[in-house]
């Protein structure tokens, strides 16, 4: 008990400095404000009176005009739609499967000794490094974004939720064989909302690395897709979509990692701090 | 009946280096049916290690224990075990921490629920029945970590130092309530403290093991009917005579080393 006060205190103690230092920053923070400005009018001068070549910069008030009108004709919503659809799906299977492999290593270390070498050399390959050979084995479709979308999660969050459930303090596996908890249940009722801070962890890396990769292959060789829409854009020097794009994809990539931060909120925040 | 027959029982762990390190050597004890019996020795000497072989966590090297004459294989739902940190599960609202061992033992929700309600009563922790343990005080924790415990009405209950975790005053008011409750319930307990004036306080019997590897060095027997006070003389005589026999047993591990 009293080093879990003596915890908070620090805990305090931590905030509270901060909480000041923020007050204080507030001069730079105005700063930064006007730095960002600037910068935006200057690249909006520099482009319209033509100091630098549209092919290499664009007018943020051209950026944003040509975000309106590929949503307004349409031209971007098939191409989201399938990466969407593409990094979801991948992700969501890559998750799914290292979840439930890393629960089962822990169910059965034995698994786990004959899988892990193998694991850890594939998760030593880069991912874009195979996908050459993906597009010959899946097509330039769906099927090998979706497999190396696959590949780029599923073992991030493998390797986090067996961490994160080798971990698990001796004293809650004592009371769980004390009140004779089968394996089952131990991994269910114990091992596993133990593990939880650890997947989560292994969720929202791997989210951010799931947006690369579906952006990345798309470029490569693609029918459709944001980054599909990317190589597109440079092949037509259409500098102010690149623009656009590279926006988007990085709001969507913040908002997915958003998104797992707070599903870990809703799950977690009752019982520790998130 | 004799209810925990300890025989012969010896602990040789072996450390990182491979060396044998001799925790526990030849222990004998029996601990009658509704006995509460402490176990205080100096740090290391083997407290928890026999503690925890009686609770079937971990086996002995050597010897046998025996609950109500069957050796004790494993954990079972007979001995409860009250651990010195609580280890709540921080994942759980007290009411459901109090709840796990019945819902591993699969007993009924309303029953579940009753024997709630009794021990949330009894331990004084109505108000909190629904916080999370990060939010209750050490005292708290440890009584709620207790109730997990007794809440499973277990023939043994053995706890491993589960006031030394909170302040002076709580630790009082548990050693209170542990006592009213054993009072009550008349159950077996096999209590570990490094806190001689707790120990026999509380029990009627004291076992006072040598530094590592533990031997039994001397066993008092506390007559003074509970609800004792620390002031009472022979709560002190022994007190003052068990602390007097520990530094005897220093003394005699070093002339054994020397020898
Ligand atoms: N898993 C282990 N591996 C090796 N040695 C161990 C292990 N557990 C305990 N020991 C050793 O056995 C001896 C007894 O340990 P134990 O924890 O039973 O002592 P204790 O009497 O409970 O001490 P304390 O009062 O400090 O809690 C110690 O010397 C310890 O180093
Ligand atoms: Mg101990």
């Amino acid at each position: 008990m009293a080093s879990d006060e003596t915890a908070v205190l620090e805990e305090e103690r931590k905030t509270l400095p901060t909480k000041k230092k923020r007050k204080k920053i507030t001069g730079i923070t105005i700063a930064q404000i006007v730095f960002v400005i600037a910068l935006l009018v200057y690249m909006e001068i520099a482009v319209k009176k033509k100091w630098i070549s549209p092919v290499f910069l664009a007018a943020p008030t051209d950026i944003f005009k040509e975000g309106v009108k590929i949503i307004k004709d349409g031209t971007l919503l098939p191409h989201l739609l399938i990466s969407l659809e593409e990094v979801l799906a991948g992700y969501a299977l890559g998750a799914v499967t290292g979840i439930a492999v890393g629960l089962l290593w822990t169910l059965f270390p034995k698994v786990e000794e004959f899988m892990s070498a193998f694991c850890s050399a594939i998760m030593a390959v880069p991912k874009v490094a195979i996908l050459p050979l993906l597009i010959l084995w899946f097509g330039i479709g769906f099927k090998s974004k979706l497999v190396l979308i696959f590949l780029f999660t599923v073992f991030t969050v493998l390797f986090n939720t067996v961490g994160g459930a080798k971990q698990v303090s001796d004293e809650y596996i004592k009371v769980a064989r004390v009140f004779e908890t089968g394996r089952v249940k131990t991994v269910f009722k114990v091992v596993l909302p133990f593990a939880l801070t650890s997947i989560f962890t292994g969720l929202k890396l791997s989210a951010a690395t799931a947006m690369t990769g579906v952006v990345f292959s798309e470029m490569q060789s693609a029918k459709a897709g944001i980054g599909y829409l990317l190589a597109e854009s440079q092949n037509f020097l259409n500098t102010k979509r690149l623009f656009f794009l590279v926006i988007l994809v990085t709001v969507m990539s913040v908002l997915f990692v958003k998104f797992f931060k707070l599903l870990e909120y809703l799950t977690c925040h009752k019982w520790r701090k998130v | 009946m004799p209810s925990i027959r300890i025989e012969n029982v010896g602990k040789i762990y072996e450390d990182a280096d491979g060396n044998n390190v001799t925790a526990l050597n030849n222990i004998n004890l029996t601990i009658n049916d509704g006995e509460f019996v402490s176990i205080v020795g100096p740090s290391g000497c083997g407290k928890s290690t026999l503690l925890e072989i009686v609770a079937g966590l971990q086996p002995a090297t050597s010897g046998n224990v025996y609950l109500d004459e069957k050796p004790i294989t494993g954990p079972g739902r007979d001995i409860g075990v009250v651990f010195q940190s609580a280890a709540l599960f921080p994942w759980r609202t007290v009411r459901k921490n109090m709840a796990y061992g019945m819902e591993i033992a699969k007993v009924p929700k309303e029953e579940q629920k009753k024997r709630i309600d009794k021990y949330l009563d009894l331990m004084g922790l109505k108000d909190f029945a629904d916080k999370y343990p990060s939010q209750l005080s050490g005292g708290m924790r440890q009584r709620a970590g207790i109730a997990r415990t007794l809440i499973m009405n277990p023939k043994v209950t053995l706890m491993d130092e589960p006031f030394s975790a909170v302040d002076h005053l709580t630790r009082s008011t548990l050693q209170e309530e542990l006592i009213r409750i054993h009072q009550t319930e008349k159950k077996t307990v096999l209590f570990v403290t490094h806190d001689i004036s707790e120990a026999v306080l509380l029990s009627d019997r004291v076992i006072l093991l040598t530094p590592r590897p533990g031997r039994i060095q001397e066993e008092y027997v506390i007559k003074t009917k509970q609800p004792r006070s620390r002031t009472d003389d022979e709560i002190i005589k022994i007190s003052a005579q068990i602390i007097a026999d520990i530094s005897r047993g220093a003394e005699f591990k070093e002339a054994e080393y020397f020898i």
